[in-house]
């Protein structure tokens, strides 16, 4: 890999981090909200360093002078090794496929998840229908299900709730899945979060809904339960949410 | 996605365009041109026509496969490909540009008053600066590739590589934070993680030879200015780890998206066998040490040990950083570090987890 092919890889590299973030929302689909600066500022910085290293390249050649082909390292005259082209696939990757997020395939794949034996319910509002009244109160997936398998006061209890999701097939048994995949850092540690809604016919897969309605409150232990069970009084299909992932 | 190429392609077309207009111009304003038969004039035009044909095929590609995609195993590895990838990609280029840094601007003098002399003295204090600097994996790597470089002991700088992403305070933070109520787990962590990096220090302090260490870059061109010290060696760098950090990253994903998580569940009620199981798992799926806590946590059908075990040897070993390591001091070390660094991990994990856990 010769001094000009290696700038240009990085340029592209770069303006394949600042495309997904600057020009698109595409990078929610793969990391966490927060890692938008920081893809911004290493976009910019592979940007710039091609940039410079395609124009010193230049220079020298319009001198006449190769110094730093034969001076740039230890590898043969050429510079790069050959592994190196390998970071044109996430180039390609972004500006061709465009991967998605991650849904349904992903979340019948993982399977059930099993009770946390503790879960922080702090990191939440202490209790969410204080307020409310009668009124129905809107729950992250992730909120729903920490509750539901740890809260032992059940305040959940009886009350009309709101949760958001995309739809995955029960390949196994009766109803359908609303789930939502929780992610702490990047796409690859997404952990699907879930509710079984058998009172309502299957919407296509990956097609997101919010639904509005009740627990179904379990008779025995909640770290028991496998499915937490949700009656839908009402549901009405949205459009992506911008961040799919929690 | 039909809007992604004209965006991001304009600023590379604009550059393409002036290179190849430079190129030509540059040194052919007389017949015969001074460089007329030297391999590296036609070679770099050949270069520029290269990615202009592969931007040119990127774009058709994306406006044909528009919304055609279909295959859901493909597009679920392709996401979670570029996840990693993405993820780790601001520290790479962080950590590259602040061993560039080191390499240019600071003097070799100044990490010898620092430093210990003595390798076995500089070790734990490697250790403890790891717990100082917050980055990932990613960034220690060619950090302790710069140290090496200024002088420092190679079995110091590796103890920071190994400690700096295990036990630094966001990591820290990130493991209690996933271990609500238990600050035993965070503490394991961090006795485990230092015990293991010291020890793996120590005995290559004791052990390791410097051939097995693929030398440092040869000096600079004496003439070149600080500049220039820094941009080509955060160019060497970048290109030499970024290669080996997208096959470490095909591999996560291709593990990621190929196992189910339901046999690793059915796993987790044996006790050695379980520990086993999230060490291997840990290696596999690469994760990065900031968010590893949150899917130990996740692991619950495992002994504490077990998860323990996912969360010291993760940062350490992985499939991501064999390759990076690879890619910056050669193959001939990570075969002899990285066993060393298992080994020394898995028994520092259940030493500590028998103890604290």
């Amino acid at each position: 890999m010769n001094r000009i092919a290696q700038g240009l890889v990085l340029v592209l590299l770069g303006a394949a981090a600042l495309g997904t973030t600057l020009a698109s929302d595409l990078y929610l689909n793969y990391v966490q909200g927060y890692f938008r600066p920081f893809l911004i500022a290493a976009g910019a910085v592979l940007v710039a360093l091609g940039a410079v290293v395609i124009a010193a390249d230049l220079r020298s050649a319009a001198r006449g002078s190769d110094r730093q082909d034969a001076a740039s390292c230890g590898h043969g005259a050429e510079g790069g090794p050959r592994v190196a082209w390998l970071l044109l696939l996430p180039v390609v990757s972004v500006f061709v496929v465009a991967p998605p997020a991650l849904g349904a395939y992903t979340a019948t794949a993982q399977g059930p998840s099993s009770a946390p034996d503790r879960v922080d319910l702090s990191e939440y509002r202490d209790d969410p229908f204080a307020e409310a009244g009668d009124g129905p109160v809107e729950l992250e997936m992730r909120e729903f299900v920490s509750r539901a398998w740890t809260d032992e006061e059940r305040t959940m209890s009886g009350k009309t709730i709101e949760l958001t999701g995309f739809t995955v097939p029960n390949p196994e048994g009766e109803g359908w899945y609303l789930a939502r995949l929780e992610m702490a850092c990047c796409a690859a540690d997404a952990v699907v979060n879930r509710v079984l809604i058998t009172d309502e016919p299957a919407p296509e897969a990956d097609s997101w809904w919010r639904v509005r309605g009740t627990w179904d409150e379990p008779e025995g232990d909640l770290q028991e339960v496998r499915d937490h069970r949700f009656t839908v009084e009402e549901m009405d299909e949205v459009a992506d949410p911008p961040d799919p992932y929690e | 996605m039909s809007d992604s190429p004209p965006g991001p392609a304009r600023p590379q077309a604009s550059s393409l365009g002036d290179s190849i207009v430079a190129d030509w111009d540059g040194p052919g304003d007389e017949l015969p041109p001074p460089d007329w038969g030297r391999p590296s004039g036609p070679r770099r035009a050949a270069t520029v026509w290269l990615f202009a044909i592969l931007i040119s095929a990127m774009a058709a590609a994306n406006v044909w496969l528009a919304g055609g995609l279909e295959h859901e195993a493909f597009l679920a590895w392709a996401t979670v490909f570029t996840a990693i990838s993405f993820q780790a990609l601001p520290f790479l280029v962080f950590g590259v540009a602040l061993s560039a840094a080191l390499t240019a601007f600071v003097p070799a003098s100044f990490y010898r008053k620092v430093i210990p002399r003595n390798p076995m003295a500089a070790v734990p204090v490697a250790g403890l600066s790891g717990a100082v600097l917050p980055g990932c994996e990613c960034a220690s790597v060619p950090i302790a590739g710069g140290l090496i470089k200024r002088g420092i002991a190679p079995a110091a700088a590796l103890t920071f590589l190994l400690a700096a992403p295990a036990i630094n305070p966001v990591v820290l933070v990130a493991t209690a934070v996933a271990f609500p109520g238990r600050p035993e787990v965070w503490v394991a962590r961090l006795l485990a993680s230092l015990g293991a990096a010291v020890v793996v220090g120590w005995i290559w302090a004791r052990l390791g030879k410097a051939d097995w260490l693929r030398p440092p870059r040869a000096n600079h061109d004496p003439d070149a200015t600080k500049a220039e010290v820094f941009r080509d060696s955060m160019v060497h760098d970048l290109i030499h780890a970024g290669g080996f950090l997208v096959v470490g990253a095909i591999a996560a994903a291709t593990l990621n998206v190929a196992v189910p998580r339901e046999w690793v569940n059915g796993v987790g009620d044996l006790p050695v066998v379980g520990v086993l199981v999230l060490a291997a798992l840990a290696i596999l799926l690469s994760i990065c040490s900031e968010a590893d806590a949150f899917v130990a946590a996740s692991l619950n059908a495992f002994s504490p040990t077990a998860q323990l075990a996912f969360m010291v040897v993760g940062p350490m070993v992985d499939l991501k950083l064999i390759a990076l390591q690879a890619g910056t001091f050669g193959w001939g070390f990570v075969r002899r570090f990285v066993p060393l660094t298992l080994a020394a991990t898995l028994v520092f994990t259940f030493l500590i987890g028998g103890l604290l856990l």
